[in-house]
């Protein structure tokens, strides 16, 4: 076999690579919803699970919807989570709820 | 020339795929260019840590390099715990080994002493250049002496401002524990805007709790520019609770604003000269502007500040450089290492998407910030801010302060949840 072919080959390999990876990128667009959960991992993650604040990957996207629906409403007591989830519409609060287990 | 067969094809294919992966540094310039860029991120504070790690944790091929001159990082957050003596530089010291061992992120121990926008590079003190294809700068800020007469950058060995923690913190603290028991600690509080907004008022808060203990015949005077201050009913509802009338706040109408300070006898001249307070400690926290390095640029505005794209954090001089955190024009979020983290998010999100052709994402952040009044009992402000007509806005309705009148245990939930707040902040930026 000549060289050229070697090359073609190889060409041929690394383009398929670049086809794939480009198309990963493509199905795993960062979303609103995942950005908002980001946001709420400055405070929730397992450095201040020990002092009480939730780790919320270890939640189901259900609980935190409804608990952040509950403090939004009033119908939970919060020291600050109040205040926070009064920002979100049930819409947002739905489009990060299932972020978290993904991080 | 041999037939082509299925078996030769496969063995050679091999061969090549990995020939490929050795070779990546040569082949991979022109062919793999757009999905392999270089993310240059200058400063390794709040803002700049968390877009280098959440730029990796969105698009993990990506190639991230770090920039940051000091191999351990003291948050300014935090310090005012070692200042009011229940601390350690320790508890608010972090680095970079986490990002660079596990995450990936290429750290350069180094300052960046010039940007070439036109060649996309950056110049490092040794004269090096690294070149990117997006940049981000995260530099915090710098003081303006110049605004204030009879004082300049190199009296802060004497009359520290410790508003950037490391020497300063300390140096702070040593003046306080030497002063006797007595004497006068005088703050001059800057002008708007400024980093940590309710900061100054939760250091005198911890002063006067080290004060109580150990030294209680002693005073405190704020000297204030300003007619309010962050967080104002709450701090003076614990000061009053807590610390009698042992802190003086004079604000800028009522002869607050310090107009001179004569360095050699520790006094500050306010109220068009009217007014001498001599101090026993001074703490002159200046005015601010931008870091230095986003002014040599030319990313500034005629206020020393950074104006965005604050759906991005896009800077409006430069399409491939980002700048966010303290240095930002960033509507109504505070100059805060809780807005800075979120920004790294919004950023490593608008970069990666533009990078792969995506139109931004309209920005949801968020801000936390707790301040002690003692170490027992702290008091908080959030908000929730979305991009509204080209600004980042408060969303309404949402957000505030903690409530006046709360209980005891109240408080000292959320002086637990200040604790939590920073370690977990940390992780998610360093960790």
């Amino acid at each position: 076999m000549k060289k050229s072919h070697l090359y073609l080959v190889g060409l041929a390999a690394s383009l398929a690579m670049a086809g794939t990876a480009t198309q990963a990128l493509a199905d795993d667009e960062i979303t609103r919803g995942q950005l908002m959960a980001a946001s709420c991992k400055a405070c929730h993650n397992a450095a201040a699970a020990d002092d009480g604040v939730p780790e919320l990957n270890r939640i189901p996207a259900e609980v935190i919807e409804s608990q952040m629906k509950a403090f939004r409403d009033g119908d939970r007591d919060a020291t600050i989570m109040d205040r926070h989830a009064k920002g979100y519409t049930d819409e947002e609060i739905e489009s990060m709820a299932g972020y978290f287990s993904r991080f | 020339m041999h037939d082509f067969n299925r078996r030769n094809f496969l063995k050679v294919a091999g061969i090549s795929s990995a020939a490929a992966l050795t070779g990546i540094g040569c082949a991979a310039n022109g062919m793999r260019g757009a999905e392999k860029a270089h993310i240059v991120v200058v400063g390794g504070g709040s803002g700049g840590a968390t877009t280098a790690k959440y730029i990796k944790q969105f698009s993990p091929d990506m190639r991230v390099t770090l920039i940051e001159p000091n191999a351990t990082y003291y948050t300014c957050y935090g310090s005012n715990w070692v200042i009011g003596g229940f601390a350690g530089m320790d508890d608010i010291a972090q680095g970079y080994d986490t990002l660079r061992d596990e995450y990936g992120i290429e750290i350069i121990e180094d300052r960046v002493t010039a940007v070439d926008a036109d060649a996309r590079s950056v110049r490092l003190s040794g004269g090096d250049r690294v070149s990117y294809d997006k940049l981000v700068m995260s530099p915090g800020i710098d003081f303006r002496y110049d605004d204030m007469p009879g004082i300049s950058e190199s009296d802060a060995e004497r009359i520290p401002h410790a508003w950037k923690a490391g020497s300063q913190t300390e140096l702070l603290r040593s003046q306080l524990q030497d002063m006797p028991n007595g004497g006068v600690f005088v703050m001059v509080a800057p002008p708007n805007p400024f980093r940590c907004p309710p900061g100054p008022y939760e250091r005198v808060s911890l002063v006067a709790n080290y004060f109580k203990q150990e030294k209680p015949r002693s005073k405190i005077i704020i000297l204030d520019p300003k007619d309010g201050f962050s967080k104002q009913g709450l701090f003076e509802e614990g000061w009053a609770e807590h610390y009698g009338d042992m802190i003086e706040w004079r604000a800028g109408s009522s002869g607050g604003r310090a107009e001179e300070i004569d360095v050699s006898n520790m006094t500050v001249l306010a109220d068009s000269g009217f007014e001498r307070v001599r101090a026993d400690v001074l703490n002159f926290i200046p005015a601010q502007r931008a870091g230095q390095i986003a002014h040599d640029v030319g990313l500034t505005n005629d206020e020393g500040w950074v104006p965005v794209d604050q759906l991005t954090f896009k800077s409006e001089m430069d399409d491939n450089i980002y700048v966010l955190g303290d240095a930002s024009v960033a509507g109504a979020m505070p100059k805060s290492g809780h807005s800075a983290n979120n920004q790294g998010k919004i950023v490593a999100a608008a970069i990666v998407r533009q990078l792969a052709g995506q139109e931004p994402i309209n920005p949801s952040s968020a801000n936390t910030c707790y301040s002690l009044v003692t170490p027992d009992y702290a008091v908080s402000v959030a908000a929730v801010y979305q991009y509204q007509d080209g600004a980042m806005a408060g969303v309404s309705g949402a957000g505030g302060v903690s409530p006046s009148g709360a209980s005891t245990s109240f408080r000292r939930r959320e002086a637990e949840y200040t604790r939590a707040w920073y370690n977990g902040i940390t992780s998610d930026i360093w960790g």
